[in-house]
């Protein structure tokens, strides 16, 4: 960063309990790292999240929001990660309203045994954001 | 409410979190959270010396609210909240963290890691704190069975859950039992023949006083939830009424030839599967022998378990019935059945020819002869010609044609392929969308009779688990509506997956019924309203959590 210190991203990531909560547990056992500062919301289901609960995790200073859901097809409560999208599509539109880059906030999905893909797909995220950089509406930026 | 007072137990397990977290400085700053009464380590929680001490803080320090800060909750959740409830609390009052997988195991840099496990620690905290109670009950159910579909799976099932005492009613729609095994003459790899498997199953069937097998009848209507149906069921003019505590559903198959995909008609010439084992199982149909036959399959459907061994069996029966000239054309073999790959072998070794292709052939009609061309590719993409007397064409595997009609009544969900939700197939493999409601058999996936008849026990023992006690325990509230909030307008209704919530029209709001929720929250997140509380994952818990940002 233009600042010198280094920017560390803060990302929150909602782990459904049946895809990504599993996955994260996989990676653990095979000991594959993946960035700390993800921090995990665990959820029952990633249709439990509101438009509500992403906006806050903004508001609250994160610089980018991800729902980890089971793959399309595969969710445990049917729809739940479909209605999770719609989600993310309506928080997109709301922050590209106040002026935030809309690619801030994304959907992935991840199998509940897929320990290095979770881990991946956290390196990609860290990634992201970092070429994003901080959110404009981080309380200390 | 009394006074918040929560007890932090945090797990070195042997060492291995201790090595990379810090836990001293962590119980350092955990107690000077607000509410935290105890912060307390141990080692390996798990064990029952840990869980007695645990117990015993809890007590005598008057903790009402419990955090544990150890492995995942996937592994000793159940235990845990066994723990607190031991303890005199209400198991709900429990947040674990999960500084073992999630933490010590994958962050190597013991700073980081002590910083992560920190802020996990710190969200339990805060989400325990705003936890309410959320008590168990115990509901009588009833112990009967219904299982729609009198094939050899529905059969099967009702004699499974007979041998374990559960009393079943059997339903088929036609006059008979059997469902489409009747039409076979054999089966591969079964030794004995369909119709010996069939007579053998209508004994136990009939010889069962714990089976009731109406034939000519139907479902008509279907109230209630798990442990607690109504099923309104029509026999010729009768209507019977029951009550059921699962249901069991084996409607079996059909199978449709898809013109429009191969782009040619049946005939004389050209039939299908189904047509050709009922010519096998009468021979008296086959007016003349055919010099040579032709299958092709694969192209319809790669999940198919079918194709592969009824292709092989009847090329086989062909090949030493009438002694003809057998080609075998398709896309892949699926041999990963029991037997298959033998079976394969002995169908070459008689002579069958197999050509593989990627483009379908190009099928002529010519002097009662049909032509094939094939560009092969296990001969280097070279053009074959082949004519035959007869070619046999696979068919599409679909469910019942009824499914709609009781999909709507059952208030199920389909799957991807238009059978009955498979949902993720792995864990659940027989279990419904909806509570109490099962699958067993090719009403839901396209199996051979085998795993037909194993996915028939898995049933039949998943209905047994459910009821067989004629108690359930059950969750109350866990999720509830807020009459006053209640706006009464049906979105969560609507999405609901599992189809549990009803309409009090007389207290005028949405109401959640127990036994049939399965706690995804969707409902919350949706309600315009807010009217919906998750006890476990409610918004102000979640808000909660998001504070450690
Ligand atoms: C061409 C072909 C070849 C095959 N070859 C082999 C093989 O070689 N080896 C092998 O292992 N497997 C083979 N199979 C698979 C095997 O046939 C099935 O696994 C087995 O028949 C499934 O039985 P079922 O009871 O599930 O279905 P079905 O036999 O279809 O029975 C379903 C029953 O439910 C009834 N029903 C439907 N809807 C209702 C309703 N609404 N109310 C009341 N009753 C209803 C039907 O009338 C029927 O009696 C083959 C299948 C096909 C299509
Ligand atoms: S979504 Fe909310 S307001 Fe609408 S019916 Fe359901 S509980 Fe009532
Ligand atoms: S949490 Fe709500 S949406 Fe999910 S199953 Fe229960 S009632 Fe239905």
């Amino acid at each position: 960063m233009t600042t010198g210190v280094e920017f560390l991203p803060c990302i929150v990531a909602f782990c459904c309990v049946h895809s990504a909560y599993q996955a994260a547990d996989a990676a653990g056992r095979m000991r594959i790292p993946y960035p700390e500062n993800i921090i995990m919301v665990h959820i029952p289901c990633a249709g439990r999240v509101d438009t509500l609960h992403i906006l806050r995790a903004f508001e609250n200073g994160a610089d980018g929001v991800v729902i980890l859901a089971c793959h399309e097809g595969a969710c445990h409560h049917i729809l739940g990660n479909i209605r999770a999208k719609e989600r993310v599509e309506r928080a997109n539109a709301l922050l590209r309203e106040i002026g935030v880059d809309g690619r801030r906030v994304e959907m992935r999905t991840c199998a509940p045994n897929d320990g290095s893909r979770f881990a991946r797909v956290c390196h990609e995220l860290e990634e992201k954001i970092k070429e994003l950089g901080p959110s404009p509406l981080r309380k200390h930026a | 409410m009394d006074e918040v007072k929560i007890g932090v137990f945090i797990c070195n397990c042997g060492d291995t979190i201790s090595k990379s977290v810090d836990l001293l400085d962590i119980r350092a700053r955990l107690e000077k959270l607000a509410d935290v009464a105890l912060v307390s380590i141990g080692h390996d929680l798990c064990s029952p010396q840990a869980q007695q001490a645990i117990r015993k803080d809890i007590i005598d320090n008057g903790i009402n609210r419990v955090v544990i800060a150890a492995c995942s909750p996937q592994l000793y959740g159940d235990a845990l909240a066994n723990l607190v409830e031991k303890a005199g609390l209400n198991r709900h009052l429990l947040s674990v963290a999960n500084i073992r997988e999630q933490c010590s195991w994958v962050h190597p840099d013991k700073d980081k890691a002590t910083k992560k496990a920190m802020v996990q620690i710190r969200m339990a905290v805060d989400k325990v704190r705003l936890q309410d109670v959320v008590e168990q009950a115990e509901v009588e159910v009833y112990k009967d069975v219904l299982v729609i579909g009198g094939g050899i799976v529905g059969m099967e099932v009702a004699i499974e859950l007979s041998n374990l005492n559960l009393r079943t009613t059997l339903i088929e729609k036609e006059a008979n039992l059997g469902g489409r095994l009747k039409q076979f003459a054999a089966l591969y790899p079964l030794q004995v023949t369909p119709e010996e498997m069939l007579t053998s199953r209508l004994k136990q069937v009939t010889g069962s006083e714990n089976i009731d097998a109406l034939t000519s009848a139907g479902l008509k209507d279907l109230s209630g939830e798990v442990g607690n149906f109504t099923a309104k069921i029509r026999k010729g003019n009768e209507e019977i009424s029951r009550n059921f505590g699962a249901i069991i559903l084996a409607t079996g198959y059909e199978t449709l030839f898809l013109d429009k995909v191969y782009g040619f008609e049946l005939g004389d010439n050209i039939i299908t599967q189904s047509q050709l084992e009922g010519m096998l199982k009468s021979p008296g149909e086959i007016k003349k022998i055919p010099q040579s036959v032709g299958f092709v399959f694969d192209i319809c459907d790669e999940h198919s378990r079918i194709s592969t061994p009824s292709t092989l069996r009847n090329a086989l029966v062909i090949k030493e019935r009438f002694g003809s000239e057998v080609y075998v054309l398709c896309r892949n073999l699926q041999v990963d059945g029991a037997g298959l790959e033998k079976l394969y072998q002995d169908v070459r070794n008689k002579g069958v020819i197999f050509f593989k292709f990627e483009r379908f052939p190009k099928v002529l009609r010519e002097n009662g002869k049909i032509n094939i061309q094939v560009e092969d590719l296990s001969m280097a993409r070279e053009q074959v010609m082949l004519s035959c007397d007869l070619l046999v064409v696979e068919e599409k595997v679909v469910p019942h044609q009824d499914f709609a009609t009781l999909e709507s009544m059952l208030n199920i969900g389909l799957g991807p392929r238009d059978f009955y939700q498979e949902d993720n197939v792995h864990l659940y493999p027989t279990s419904s969308t909806k509570s109490g409601i099962f699958f067993a058999g090719n009403c839901h996936q396209d199996l051979d009779l085998g795993r037909a008849l194993t996915d028939a026990s898995n049933a039949a023992s998943e209905a047994y688990q459910l009821i067989s006690s004629g108690k359930m325990r059950v969750e109350v509230e866990r999720v509830v509506v807020d009459p006053d909030k209640c706006a009464l307008c049906l979105t969560c209704l609507r999405f609901c997956p599992h189809d549990a919530i009803r309409i009090d029209y007389e207290k005028k709001t949405a109401h959640i019924l127990d036994l049939a929720c399965q706690g995804c929250g969707i409902c919350a997140a949706v309600c315009p309203a807010k009217a919906i509380k998750f006890k476990d994952w409610s918004d102000d818990q979640i808000l909660a959590e998001l504070e450690v940002v």
